[in-house]
Parts: structure tokens; sequence; C-alpha cells
């Protein structure tokens, strides 16, 4: 093959007999992994450096003399690479023994347990009985501060840890103290990791049950979980997430790969914050009439009556949203503002706001940011107006005043009083909570929150991100695209949209934002709004 | 008392025969009058090597030992590097090497305590506590193990009257187990700070024992 001096881009190996062709530059690890071949792994981890400290990636290369670490080999023309050899194998093996002799092999009471590397491993490949016949040296657990909790003996001195926090977070807070078989991981004596604001990557990246969290400790087991991709709704960055779920509540939440976004993380303040989604008491079915004339209905009479009322509504429309809720429910709100006759007074969001950005020093596009709320660039964009204060509360005096039609969606109103919307001639509140404030209403619809439903929010960044279903909602809860987008179609004599991607190619086709994307094109990692139409 | 025979005992050139001091043997260059801003940077970190007054509460660093950190600091490329040899000073001067101490290291240097914490404690020879006046270290791997090193062990914490690791009462001993000194040609090999005292068996540990209170009687 002629090359004219220069160096290829690529190159071709074989690994375990099938040839392959990948970048140059590319290591042996991910040679394999490109081919469905999983090299096991602790130390490497594709968002830190490589120490090849652990050894159990040793694979064999033809012609090097002794196995070679496959994070930081790199693939080079002609190689030929065997996983699988009985050199291989036999090493794997050896290694595997090594990190049980000091390890406490408490899987069953490890929160760690059905996702843990060691256990993979060990199953895969390692021996059927332990040889080992000295005692265990026993370490018990130390509480790092923060939401961590470290169990020395389970730890296998990876490293990953210390690395994070050196390399990532940049506070270089964690350190091997001691050596050899005394070697655990620790902070500075008792300083803890309190205050650091994505020490809870540790506990992800730990390929053991060593590092915990304290809040998920022994609440449930890996295998009972469902997995979500989401989005993580605690503040406008929008972090790619899973939601962890088991009896349809949230457990956990759980960073999900996007290099344009969050790369493998999330931060503290992000994956604390949860339990609101299982709040109880939820408003379970719809109710119309004001105060003690309020009676249950079901969909369809309150739908109905609601758009009879809306059609032969008396005044301008005050529209009250929420940056927590979804693209499409927004945008049905917005469409449904402009149908009715009075036609729009106004469009408000409120949203909680944070003093000050947090930054991730070592993967700058990660910023906590400031705005506490997933959506309040879409908000932005679908023509809502931030209003209140950084609480979250104040700026509805016109709304709560106002005389004709009151729309509230997804806002609970907690700060407004009893006489909030005496005055509306019409006054519809979509929430999931009932509120002191909606006593007025002459309709209240319950929705479903954003961990209940398919839909889109818009980051920071100005980039589309879907997320899915994690949790049944109560009964008679309805996506608000759902509600909104039934009574729209009803004004404009169209068809209801059947799904959250008909109501976004909606939303798309009415908002210059969002024009030329689609669901599919959104997909699971997002897409960027066009910047002119975002920002302009 | 009898008079122990060492046949290869403590610094290099004493043979046993003559009763030569430490001063004798290396020069009173470094014993004595030291040269306590460490001379040419190139030997400033291992410069004076041991028998300074230790005091716990010694400010790190002024004087001459501000102008032995610099030179420290000076010799290599990053602060990281440049550890090892601050720590050294810094228990040259106060003795073992104490939280505070390396969170003060630490700041000197721009470092994370952290990582000067697992530094420290990598390295058995910064001690983490407070020792007496004579570290004895007694090497217990194979060789010496083999040639009653358990008994030598034994006999140092009796005559001193200490527990492994502790201090005896009169701040002179504190006796560890240390793993090979590469003297393997002479066990049992027990280092007392900066000597080596090679061949000891348990009956030879009494009178070491003697020699060393004599020093401390001249005041080393």
């Amino acid at each position: 093959m002629a090359n004219n001096g220069r160096k290829a881009e690529t190159v071709t190996l074989t690994i375990d007999g099938q040839e392959v062709t990948v970048p140059r530059g590319t290591s042996l690890l991910h040679a394999a992994e490109s081919i469905g071949t999983e090299v096991p792994h602790y130390c490497y981890h594709p968002g830190l450096s490589a120490p090849a400290q652990c050894r159990i990636c040793l694979v064999e290369v033809e012609g090097a003399p002794k196995l070679q670490p496959s994070c930081v080999t790199m693939a080079a023309d002609g190689q030929v690479v065997h996983t699988d050899s009985p050199a291989a194998k036999r090493m794997r093996q050896g290694v595997l023994e090594f990190y049980l002799v000091n390890h406490p092999l408490d899987c069953p009471i490890c929160d760690m347990s059905g996702e843990c590397k060691l256990q993979d491993y060990v199953f895969d490949e390692g021996r059927e009985q332990g040889r080992g016949r000295e005692p265990k040296r026993v370490f018990g657990r130390d509480d790092f501060g923060g939401d961590v909790l470290y169990y020395g003996d389970r730890c296998v001195m990876c490293t990953r840890c210390v690395r994070f926090m050196d390399e990532v977070a940049r506070d270089s807070r964690l350190t091997v103290v001691e050596r050899g078989s005394r070697a655990v991981i620790d902070t500075f004596f008792d300083r803890g990791l309190d205050g650091a604001a994505f020490a809870g990557n540790v506990v992800d990246i730990c390929p053991v049950g060593a590092l915990v969290s304290k809040d998920f400790l022994h609440k449930a087991r890996a295998w009972d979980l469902d997995h979500t991709p989401s989005i993580c709704p605690n503040c406008s960055h929008g972090c790619n997430i899973e939601l962890h779920t088991r009896d349809n509540l949230v457990q956990r939440l759980k960073p999900r790969e996007n290099q344009e976004v969050n790369g493998h993380w999330m931060c503290d303040y992000g994956r604390a914050n949860y339990e609101w989604l299982n709040r109880p008491g939820r408003l379970e079915a719809p109710a119309v009439g004001r105060g003690s004339d309020r009676r249950a209905a079901d969909w369809r009479e309150a739908l109905e009556l609601l758009f009879a009322r809306l059609q032969a509504a008396e005044g301008d429309v005050a529209l009250v949203g929420s940056a927590t809720c979804s693209n499409e429910a927004l945008a049905g709100l917005a469409a449904l503002g402009e149908e009715v006759p009075g036609g729009a007074a106004g469009r408000v969001f409120r949203s909680p706001r944070a003093p000050d950005e947090v930054p991730l020093p070592g993967f700058p596009l990660l910023v906590r940011r400031r705005d506490l709320v997933p959506n309040s660039d879409g908000a932005g964009l679908l023509g809502f107006e931030r209003a209140g204060n950084d609480d979250g509360q104040g700026g509805l005096e016109d709304v709560a005043e106002h005389g004709g039609v009151v729309i509230v969606l997804g806002d609970e109103l907690a700060d407004q009083g009893e006489d909030f919307g005496a005055n509306a001639s019409l006054f519809v509140y979509l929430g999931t909570f009932d509120s002191a404030a909606a006593r007025n209403a002459d309709f209240v619809l319950p929705i479903t929150t954003f961990a209940e439903e398919e839909g889109t929010f818009v980051n920071a960044q100005g980039r589309v991100q879907r997320f899915q279903q994690g949790l049944r909602p109560p009964e008679s809860a309805r996506p608000a695209w759902l509600v909104l987008g039934a009574l729209v179609a009803a004004f404009r004599g169209e068809k209801t949209p059947d799904s959250a991607p008909e109501a976004f190619a909606r939303l798309a086709a009415a908002h210059p934002a969002f024009e030329g994307l689609t669901w599919e094109a959104v997909g699971d990692g997002g897409a960027a709004l066009v910047a002119e139409a975002a920002h302009g | 008392m009898s008079e122990v025979r060492f046949r290869n005992p403590g610094w290099a050139g004493n043979t046993g025969e003559f009763d030569l001091s430490e001063a004798d043997v290396r020069g009173t260059e470094y014993v004595g009058e030291r040269v306590l801003d460490g001379g040419h940077p190139s030997v400033s970190p291992s410069l004076p090597y041991m028998f300074v007054e230790k005091d716990p509460d010694a400010p790190l660093f002024e004087g001459p030992y501000r102008e032995r950190f610099d030179k420290i600091r000076s010799r290599y490329p990053t602060a990281r590097a440049a550890l090892l040899p601050a720590l050294n000073l810094a228990q040259e001067l106060r003795g073992h090497i104490s939280p505070e101490t390396m969170d003060e290291v630490a700041g000197l240097l721009g470092l994370s305590d952290a990582y000067v914490r697992g530094v420290a404690t990598f390295y058995t020879m910064y001690n983490k506590r407070p020792v007496g006046r004579f570290l004895i270290q007694v090497c217990t791997n194979i060789s010496c193990n083999l040639c009653g090193a358990d008994e030598v062990l034994e006999a140092f914490l009796e005559h001193t009257g200490t527990e492994l690791g502790q201090t005896s009462s009169d701040g002179n001993f504190t006796v560890v187990e240390a793993e090979c000194l590469a003297a393997c040609g002479f066990p049992t090999c027990v280092q007392i700070n900066s000597r080596y005292f090679e061949d000891v068996s348990a009956d030879d540990v009494p009178a070491v024992l003697d020699r060393l209170k004599r020093e401390v009687n001249r005041g080393f």
C-alpha cells in the first residue's frame, strides 16, 4: 500500500480473528469495543486519564514479549490481538484472584451488587473457589461527607475517584493513603468532600461498591431499577440523565453520557433533587366549578364544558406557564391563548434562580446554571417572559386581578392568596397539586410531570433535548400537551395530536426558532436550535 | 556489662576496635557545626542529615531553613517533585510529620493537602507521629527473620520498656519493625536513626542501648 510517506488516518488490525479498521490513535480497548468485545477494565474511564494500573485489561499482542494493557496500547497496522487467548484469560483469572484476597464478598448487602464490575468479571472469568486461607484485613467504612460513603474493604484501588477530583473537578480532595494492603482512599483526615459541587460523580464511576451514595444506601437493588433516559430537571443546563425508578418512585438520578452537554457527569445539586417527583397528594381527577360549587367531572365533560366557556369567554387571556413544563405543553398553552376570542394579554412564567453559576473546571461545557428549572430557555423561545423574583415568587399581581381569562399551567401558585383569579371571567388551572390559589378556578385539570410523559426541553446552550416517560401518572392525569392540544384542535377543527412527537411537529411548524427540527433528529442526544433563530 | 563486639557495626569505617564518634568518621562539618543553610542546592535537601534539635512546634520555615526550602524548590521543575525533600526538611526540624505539618507543607508548595497526606503516608521514613530521640528500626524481613530478628525485636522492646511503635518514658527510644534494610548479608540488621547496627543478636541489645544512652549523656 503506497502511502507517499504520509501516515494513513486509519489502521487495520486483527482482534480475536476479526479484522477491524479504526482511526489512528485508538486504544486496543476501544478498537475491541468497536467490534463488540468488552475488555475488562477498572482504572480506565473514558472521561479520565489512563494510568494502566489495574492490570486487568491486559491482552495478548502477537510479537510483544508480555501482555499489553489495552487501555493505553494504541492500535497499529497489522497487529494481531487476542483478548481471549489462554494467556490473557489465565492472567485475568490471576488478577481477579488477587483482587479478592481482601475483598469482603459482601455482595448481599452491597449497593453495587448487580452493577458491580468485580462481581461481573469474577462471575465471568474468576476461579470457582478462592484459595485464600489468611484472614482478610478489615477497614470498615468512612463517611466522606457530602453524599459519599466509602467502604475501604471493597475498594479495588483503581483511583478513578482520585483522578476525577484531580482532573475533572480540579479539587484534589481525594488521595490514596498508605500503601500495599493498607492502602485506602481518603480525604485530608476529616476534611471530607463537603462543599464539593460535583463529588457525587465519584460514586458513579466507582466500578465496585467502595464509594456509594448515602442517599441511595440500602434503598433498592440494582436489578429492580428501571432506567429511563431523561433530562435533569434541576437547572437549565439540562444534563442528560437516567431516571432510576422502582415501585413507580424515582430512586435516584444518574448521568447519561452526552459529550455535547454534560460528558459523563452531573452536579450534586441536580442529583439530590428528585424527591419532588415522588411527592404524594397529587391532583387525581378533573374538577369543574368555583369554590363550593366544585365537583368532579370526567375528562370529556370537563373539556367540552371548558371549550364552550373558552369560545364564549370575555376579555383577553393572561397565560401563566412554568419552566418545568415541556416545550410541547408551553406551545400548546401559547396556541390556546391565540385561539381564545379575546386574544392574549401576556405570557409569563416564574422560576427560582441561584445567585451564581457552578462550572465543572475539567469539563467546561458543564455548568450548573443560575436558572434552577429545566426549560426557562424553551419558555423564552415560546414567548413567555420571566416574572417574579429569584425565589420563583411574586410577579403575578396583574394576573391575580385580571378581569379576563386566566390560564395557569404547571405553576403551583404557592405564594398566592385565595383571592387569586377572583375577578377572572374564566380561570383554568392545569397543575399537579391542588393549591389554595386555585380555589377560584372554574376548571382544575390534573396534568403529568415531565417524568410521567414524553417531551422536550430547550437547555441553556439552545439545545432541544428529549425525555422519556419513567413513571406511571396518577390515574386521571394527562400530559398538558394533550389537554391543551385537544382544546386548540377543537378551535381549529383539526385532529387532536395523538403523541408527543406529533405535538412537537406542530410546535416546530408554528415557531420559527424550532424550524427544521424533527422528533427523530432530536433523538436521544438532542439537537441544537439554529443559532440565529434561537438568539435572534 | 560486657563490651559488645560489633562485627560490622555502625557507620562505615567503624570496626568496633576504636571508640569512634560519628564526628570522627564523618567530620565535624556536618556534626556540631552543621551547615544549616544546606550548602549547595544540589545537597540542600539531604544535609545536615539527622541530629538536629527537634521542636514539634518549629515554624516552617524560617531563617536558614527558609533558605534551604527555597533551594529545594529551585531544584525541581514542579512543586510535586519538591515535596519529598520539603517533607524531609520539615521532619528534620519537627521530628515527625503531623497532619498540621502536612497541611503547612501543602500550603507552602501550593499542593492539595490530601495529596501531601497521600505521599507522606506512602513512605515509611516519614514519622507520622512523634518518635523518641533514637528511632530503632529492627528488620524482620526474611534474612533477618531466619537469624533471630523476632528475638532481637523482643529484646529491644523489653530493655527499652516500650510497646511496638511507642516511645519510652524517658523519651529516648521508639522501637519499630522495618521491612528489608538492604543488609541481608549481616542479619539481624537494626537501623538506629541514620546508623546501621549489623549482626545484632538478642544478647547484644543491652550493650547497644547502653551505648546510645552514653551518647545521650554526651549530648550525642
